[in-house]
C-alpha cells in the first residue's frame, strides 16, 4: 500500500476536512478576527489532520504490507492466517477474524473430503484382494485343466490386469507412503514381468530382447513392474500388422542418470497426439482407430513414477516405432555393487 | 517325493493348489482345521510349506514366526497383498520366497523348486553318463572331448538332467530359459534343442533326447 493509494483512498474525508476548515474561516473573517490567529489556527489545524493521516497510515501499512508479502512467500496460501499476528486496530481484527473462521471451516471441509477418500481407497484395496482370490483359483483352474484352459488363461490374466491398474490409480492418487525405495537391478524387475507375460508374448511371436539391463536403480520393485507391464500391454495392442513384432528393452548410463528404454516397432504415435499421451483420459487417433483405450494407462504410469521420482518421456514416429523411456536418478550413496 | 503343506483358508484355492502340485509330482498335506495350525504343520513333517498371509484365527506372519522358532523348513507366503512393505515384512519374519495371488502357476513351480533345491541337502547331479557337467566354464566333457555349450543350451541340459528319465515339457524348459533373462521364441527353442542334440551327437550320444510328442523331451 502506498501512501498514494491511501490518500486517494481517503479524498472524501479530506474534502470534508478542507470544506470543515473553509466555514472555519468564512466565520473567522465575519467575525473580524486577527490574520495572525486565522493563520496560527490554520497551522494547528492542518498540522493535526496530516499527522493523523500519517500516524494512520502507518499503522495499517504494516498490517496490509506483511499480509501481501506473506502471501507472495506462502507456497500453501490458504495457511495465511496461521503466520499473520492479530492487527491492533478494529477493522484490521473483523478481517483478520473472519480470515480465520473462513480458514477453519475450509480445513474441517477438507477433512471431511479426505476421510470420504481414504475410506473409498481403503475399499477399493479390500476389493481388489478380494476379487483376486476368484481369480487365482480360476488362473490354476485353467492351468490344471491343461489344453483347455489355456483360452480361459488368457482373459483371466486380462482381468487380472484390469484389476492392477483400479489398485495403482487408486494408490498414484493416494498421498499416503506406500512404496519402499532400494536397488534393485532391472533385469530382475524386467525379468519378472517378461516371465508373468511369457504366454502372451510368445503367442504373438513376439521378438523379445534386452540389453545393459544389469544396471542398478533405486525404485519400489512392484511399482516398477507395474509400469513395465502396462508398457508391455501397451506396445502389444498397437502392432503393425504388416512387421514382425519386435519389442526391445534397453538401458543406457549417463552421467546423472540411468535411462530405461522400452521401445517397440508397432504402429507408432502420430506427432500431434504424442505431448498428450500421458494426459488423462487421453485417447489420441490410436485409441479411436485401433484398440479401444481408456486414456487411463499412461497417466498412472506417469504419476507413479512421479512419485517414486523417476521421469517418463515418449519419442515415436508413425508406423515405425515408439519408445518410452523412463529415467532414474543417480545416487552417490548406491553406487552398484 | 517331497511333501508340500498348504495353509490356504480359501476352499476353491487351496483344492487347485494341491492338484497342481499333485500334477507336478508333489505329496501335498492342507490344512483345514484353522484352530490348531501351528500343531498341524509341525506334525505335517513336510518338506516345504506355503503360507497364506490371511489365515482365520491367526495371521501368517505370527505363524511363521512360531514355524521359524521351531524348524526351519522354507516357507513361501502367499498373498493378495501388493506392497513391497508386505513382502519386506514376510522377508524379515524369516519367509524363503513370498508369491502374490492370482499366481501364474508356472512361475509357482518354478519357485517352489528353486527353495526346494536351495534347501535340500543332497547334491544335484553334475554328470551325464561319462560326461561331466562343469557350469562354470559351460561344457560337457569326458576323456576323449569337450562340448562348449551355449548359455541356452546350458539352462536346457541342466533341467532334462535335474529330472532325467522324466518328459519335461516345453513349457517347463521355456519358462526356466525366461526365468534365467533369456527372453527366446518356440522356433529358437527348437533350434536350441537341435543343436543340443547335435552336439550330444558329437560325443557319441545320438539319441540321448527323445521327443515325446504333444508332451515334450526326456533325457535318458
Amino acid at each position: 500500500m502506498s501512501f498514494r493509494e491511501y490518500i486517494k483512498d481517503r479524498a472524501s474525508l479530506i474534502c470534508i476536512t478542507v470544506a470543515a476548515w473553509a466555514m472555519i474561516l468564512f466565520f473567522f473573517v465575519s467575525f473580524k478576527i486577527r490574520t495572525d490567529i486565522i493563520i496560527l489556527f490554520s497551522i494547528i489545524y492542518y498540522t493535526a489532520a496530516i499527522l493523523r493521516c500519517i500516524w494512520d497510515f502507518l499503522r495499517r501499512r504494516e498490517f496490509y504490507n506483511t499480509l501481501s508479502e506473506s502471501m507472495k512467500q506462502l507456497d500453501k496460501k490458504y495457511l495465511l492466517s496461521e503466520v499473520m499476528e492479530e492487527p491492533d486496530f478494529a477493522e484490521g481484527r473483523i478481517a483478520y477474524e473472519a480470515l480465520c473462521e473462513a480458514n477453519r471451516s475450509m480445513c474441517e471441509n477438507v477433512a471431511a473430503y479426505k476421510k470420504i477418500s481414504a475410506e473409498f481407497r481403503e475399499y477399493i484395496e479390500m476389493w481388489v484382494h478380494e476379487v483376486r482370490l476368484p481369480v487365482a483359483s480360476m488362473l490354476l483352474m485353467s492351468h490344471n485343466d491343461g489344453e483347455n484352459g489355456v483360452k480361459y488363461g488368457e482373459q483371466l490374466r486380462r482381468i487380472d490386469t484390469c484389476i492392477e491398474s483400479v489398485l495403482y490409480y487408486s494408490r498414484s492418487e493416494n498421498a499416503e507412503k506406500d512404496y519402499i525405495i532400494k536397488p534393485y537391478e532391472l533385469k530382475r524387475i524386467f525379468g519378472s514381468v517378461a516371465v508373468k507375460n511369457r504366454e502372451d508374448i510368445l503367442r504373438r511371436n513376439i521378438t523379445l530382447s534386452t540389453e545393459g539391463l544389469d544396471k542398478t536403480v533405486m525404485t519400489d520393485s512392484k511399482w516398477l513392474e507395474f509400469i513395465l507391464g502396462q508398457l508391455l500391454s501397451n506396445s502389444m495392442k498397437y502392432f503393425a500388422e504388416e512387421r514382425e513384432p519386435e519389442i526391445k528393452v534397453y538401458a543406457e548410463e549417463n552421467d546423472n542418470s540411468i535411462v530405461l528404454h522400452f521401445r517397440d516397432n508397432g504402429i507408432g504415435i502420430p506427432a500431434a497426439d504424442l505431448p498428450y499421451i500421458f494426459d488423462k483420459s487421453y485417447t489420441g487417433e490410436n485409441g479411436h482407430t485401433h484398440s479401444r483405450s481408456t486414456g487411463m494407462g499412461l497417466y498412472i504410469v506417469k504419476s507413479l513414477c512421479e512419485r517414486l521420482g523417476h521421469s517418463i518421456s515418449a519419442s515415436s514416429v508413425q508406423n515405425e516405432y515408439t519408445d518410452i523411456s523412463v529415467s532414474f536418478g543417480k545416487n552417490d550413496h548406491v553406487k552398484p555393487q | 517325493m517331497s511333501k508340500i503343506f498348504i495353509a490356504e483358508d480359501d476352499t476353491v484355492i487351496r483344492e487347485q493348489l494341491a492338484e497342481l502340485l499333485k500334477n507336478a509330482g508333489y505329496a501335498t498335506e492342507c490344512l483345514t482345521d484353522f484352530a490348531n495350525s501351528l500343531e498341524i504343520i509341525m506334525n505335517s513333517e513336510a518338506d516345504l510349506i506355503l503360507l497364506d498371509i490371511n489365515l482365520p484365527h491367526t495371521n501368517g506372519e505370527q505363524l511363521l514366526m512360531e514355524i521359524r522358532r521351531r524348524t526351519d523348513t522354507p516357507v513361501i507366503m502367499l498373498t493378495s497383498r501388493s506392497t513391497e512393505i508386505d513382502e519386506v515384512m514376510s522377508m524379515s519374519y524369516g519367509a524363503d520366497d513370498y508369491i502374490t495371488k492370482p499366481y501364474n502357476p508356472t512361475i509357482l513351480l518354478l519357485r517352489i523348486s528353486a527353495v526346494m533345491k536351495r534347501s535340500s541337502k543332497e547334491t544335484v547331479s553334475t554328470s551325464y553318463r561319462d560326461l561331466k557337467l562343469n557350469s562354470a566354464k559351460g561344457t560337457l566333457s569326458n576323456e576323449k572331448c569337450e562340448l562348449t555349450l551355449t548359455k541356452n543350451e546350458m539352462i536346457i541340459f541342466r533341467l532334462l538332467l535335474d529330472r532325467q528319465g522324466e518328459i519335461v515339457t516345453r513349457d517347463d524348459l521355456m519358462t526356466a530359459l525366461w526365468d534365467n533373462e533369456e527372453y527366446i521364441n518356440d522356433n529358437a527353442l527348437t533350434v536350441n534343442i537341435s543343436r543340443l542334440r547335435g552336439k550330444l551327437a558329437d560325443a557319441g550320444y545320438e539319441d540321448a533326447i527323445e521327443t515325446r510328442k504333444k508332451q515334450g523331451y526326456i533325457l535318458i
